[in-house]
């Protein structure tokens, strides 16, 4: 009886090559999903432990939790490390003071495998590079998946920048379709490196990838502010303001999702809000407030930046592209309007008010965006507003008039599989809504902007 | 020369009118500098009351969620080998010293105590790393809450921790501490449900400042440890109001629902408050609460006399006692040209002498002496009997 089962566990080992094949799903143990997953996450994956295990049946799981310490003092120190070698000697590969691997030589096989450590990445070329980060395009050596790789190099003077803390924590917290997912964490002698969900483009690329002077059409355009919302929603609702919205770091994939990435200058804010600093926001999408120099912003700093990008993927255009804070304030207010205590009660009081502006009288946002939907540009009126109060919340703006299409094709999966099928009939290299995703991206052939008014998606 | 070129009499009166002009003209420009603050704080207030009520509930919920996901496990720490209860208050002293030196928020000190708490229920600390660990803590929170400027540099830290450890260590135990607690950092503090629980009331500063002291206090305490920060800071609201005899919160309120055993615990706890606690907390920036709690459980063991029966001998300190004083363990004077003026606490003992068989004896190579429970004198704040709880008649009278 054995005997078999002995050369069975062999044979099932033998086969199972990670490199090669990928993992076998897991076996459903409960009827509900839900359980499943849950089930899932409580199960180590038995990668982990593959390089210090001897040769095991891939169905035996290891010990669910890292084991901390006996809780019986007087256990048998002997026993106790056998069981739980390979736990030992990574903990020990991870506590501090010990001395670490030799470095300069090549990476080991075992490395290779460890999901923990950097050479398990093929590093590609090189995505952009910001002010104390560095991000590559990487593949999963074991998966073949892609990755993003953020580098940040460590100062070795003062520990982990404060960015880094704040963006990884944060980014532990939001878990949401419209935020880029954080993979895991890899350190280095001198370098972090976090690991993303690797997305196609960013929006600013993929702007200019488009022909007509990167301009992007509507249909994708009221996706992308939906997903944007969306996303800037779910951050505000897990106190977290993200600080830095611009077209470059908002991730676009070739299934037409937007995502929210660079929570470097993410913080946490508490109830009632606290003072910041006002040196946040690249300068072309920083709002009037901050520019004029509160420190007491709230959520709506984020809905300024979002209605300046939503008119440059109208135009292809930065809405308001200043070179200083006192030219930035001025494009503001040659559309906007220059404010007064009577129009801005309060105005007066701000740090950086200066009584001596140009007098501009408030221009209809109609006169720089013609074609534009009146619905789109009641949103973009709302976003776009000079007093921070008046401007409308993310949760409250996902609920427009203009999504509302959108969400009747959510709520009728009837109806929008029709739509998706007249879509793939109509467009040749568009790209495809999917996962319950509202449709969108059809490409601007033969229809007219003005075809469809607002409400209805004009396919015909 | 230029005193003799100057017109004599003319320009004497000249100068004092334009000094008095300048003076008024000081005096507009400063009240509309006033002015205009105020102006903006009732701004920044409204912003916030918009965002309080569009994602209040919201964010109320995800803090009660995050709150358990990050609550430290008391037994873990229990089990630690080489740390113990009675090094925690001397830990927590240092802290308090060095979080009041570099002047970081009240919120990141209750962060500190949080990842370090969550630190020892994970991973096994020695005792000589014990400090390192707390310091590492500290510049952690101070980097995800507190300005740029403020944060402490690893000089700094090293400085204050006389010199105890390399750079290389604080980075080292920087990243473990990071990566044990998985960087799950965004820990809502007592401080942060503090904040959310006043947000509708009066601006009251003594009642905050007054619930800080009490929550502070509770941290040297293990029996909060695994408390969630939203009950204490609920309890310490209501009794810090109690204590200044404030109307306590509307049943409505999401602070009145705090749990009335913590609250008795909590008062439990106020009479051997640290001392550098009780220092940090009698500035008149704080509203002198530590005074005020002191003169409040005055006046409560006043009572608690005259309503029971001095027993004979009297309830007074036993003269008896005095005679102990020179060898109760006492913080030791450690390094005393420590810079910054701070006390480091004595975690790293020169001999394994220092401690034996759970009682700690004198340093500079004084005997142990065997003391009991019972005949300690107060003055002793870290003793053992410091987290047994009194007889349940020794309540003050309040609860």
């Amino acid at each position: 009886m054995a005997q078999p089962n002995h050369a069975n566990y062999h044979h099932a080992y033998t086969t199972y090559d990670p490199d090669e094949t990928p993992r076998p799903p897991r076996p459903k143990r409960f009827k509900d999903d839900k359980l499943n997953h849950i089930a899932d996450q409580l199960v180590a994956p038995t990668d982990v432990f593959n390089q210090y295990a001897a040769p095991q049946h891939p169905q035996h799981q290891p010990p669910t939790q890292q084991h901390r310490y006996p809780t019986n003092i007087a256990y048998n120190k002997q026993q106790y490390q056998q069981q739980y070698q390979h736990q030992y000697q990574q903990q020990a590969h991870q506590f501090p003071f010990t001395s670490s691997q030799p470095s300069g030589t090549l990476p080991s096989p075992k490395a290779i495998m460890d999901k923990r450590h950097p050479s398990s990445f093929q590093q590609l070329e090189k995505l952009g590079e910001g002010t104390y980060a560095t991000v590559f395009k990487g593949r999963n050596r074991q998966t073949g998946e892609l990755v993003a790789l953020k580098e940040i190099h460590l100062d070795s003077e003062e520990g982990t920048p404060s960015t880094a803390i704040r963006e990884i924590s944060l980014m532990k917290e939001l878990k949401h379709e419209n935020i880029v997912s954080l993979h895991d964490v890899i350190h280095t002698d001198n370098k972090l490196m976090l690991v993303f969900e690797y997305m196609d483009k960013d929006l600013k690329k993929f702007m200019d990838s488009r022909g007509s002077g990167g301009q992007l059409d509507y249909l994708t355009i009221k996706s992308f502010m939906y997903q944007l919302l969306h996303g800037i929603a779910f951050c505000h609702e897990n106190r977290v303001l993200h600080r830095d919205l611009k077209p470059q770091n908002l991730l676009i994939n070739n299934k037409g999702q937007l995502k929210l990435a660079d929570f470097g200058l993410a913080r946490a804010f508490g109830i009632p809000v606290n003072t910041f600093s006002n040196e946040v926001v690249t300068l072309w999408y920083r709002a009037p407030d901050v520019l004029l120099g509160s420190r007491t912003y709230n959520t709506s700093i984020d809905i300024w930046s979002a209605g300046c990008i939503m008119a440059e993927m109208y135009t292809g255009r930065p809405l308001f592209p200043g070179t200083t804070n006192e030219d930035q304030l001025q494009k503001i207010f040659r559309l906007m309007g220059t404010p007064s205590e009577r129009s801005w009660p309060g105005i007066t009081a701000f740090p950086e008010y200066k009584p001596g502006w140009h007098v501009y009288a408030t221009q209809d946002l109609r006169m720089i965006l013609p074609t534009v939907e009146p619905a789109a540009l009641d949103l973009l009126g709302r976003c776009l507003q000079l007093r921070p109060e008046m401007r409308v919340g993310a949760q409250e703006a996902t609920d427009h008039a203009w999504f509302r299409d959108l969400n009747v094709g959510r709520a009728q999966p009837q109806q929008q599989q029709q739509q998706q099928h007249t879509q793939a009939q109509q467009i040749g290299q568009g790209m495809v809504g999917s996962q319950g995703q509202m449709p969108m991206g059809q490409q601007q052939q033969g229809m007219g902007m003005t075809a469809g008014g607002y409400g209805m998606p004009a396919y015909q | 020369m230029p005193y003799q070129a100057r017109p004599t009499c003319d320009s004497y009166f000249v100068d004092s009118h334009e000094e008095r002009a300048r003076a008024v003209r000081e005096e507009e420009r400063e009240h509309e500098r006033y002015f205009k603050r105020q102006t903006q704080k009732t701004i920044g207030q409204n912003l916030s009351e918009m965002d309080s009520e569009a994602y209040g509930a919201d964010i109320l919920s995800h803090m009660e969620k995050m709150e358990i996901e990050t609550l430290p496990d008391v037994a873990s720490i229990e089990i630690q080998t080489e740390i113990q209860w009675y090094m925690r208050p001397y830990l927590l002293d240092f802290l308090i010293e060095a979080h009041t030196a570099f002047a970081l928020l009240p919120e990141t000190f209750f962060l500190t105590i949080n990842l370090l708490d969550r630190y020892c229920s994970k991973r096994i600390v020695y005792k000589r790393h014990y400090q390192l660990v707390g310091s590492a803590a500290l510049l952690i929170a101070a980097k995800y809450g507190d300005r740029k400027e403020r944060v402490p540099t690893i000089r700094e830290l090293k400085c204050m921790c006389c010199n105890l450890y390399d750079d290389e260590m604080f980075t080292q135990m920087e990243w473990h501490v990071l990566q044990t607690l998985g960087w799950n950092i965004g820990h809502p503090t007592i401080d942060s449900f503090l904040q959310l629980a006043l947000e509708n009331v009066m601006y009251d500063p003594e009642v905050e400042h007054m619930t800080r002291y009490i929550s502070e206090m509770a941290l040297f305490h293990k029996d909060f440890v695994s408390k969630r920060p939203s009950d204490m800071a609920r309890a310490s609201l209501a009794l810090a109001r109690c204590i200044l005899e404030r109307p306590q919160a509307l049943s409505s309120d999401w602070a009145a629902q705090y749990d009335p055993q913590t609250l008795l615990i909590l008062s439990q706890q106020l009479h051997q408050p640290s001392q550098v606690l009780s220092r940090k907390y009698s500035t008149s920036q704080v509203c002198r609460v530590s005074m005020k709690l002191e003169d409040f459980l005055a006046v409560q063991a006043s009572i608690n006399r005259r309503h029971v029966p001095p027993p004979t001998p009297p309830a007074e300190k036993p003269v008896s006692h005095q005679s102990y004083q020179p060898i109760t363990p006492v913080k030791q004077p450690y390094l005393p040209s420590a810079p910054n003026g701070t006390m480091t606490p004595p975690i790293t003992p020169n001999t394994d002498a220092y401690y034996v068989g759970g009682q700690a004896c004198m340093p500079n190579g004084l005997p142990p002496t065997p003391v009991s429970i019972g005949s300690q004198p107060p003055q002793n704040q870290y003793d053992s009997h410091y987290y047994r709880l009194p007889p349940i008649n020794q309540l003050p009278s309040m609860i």
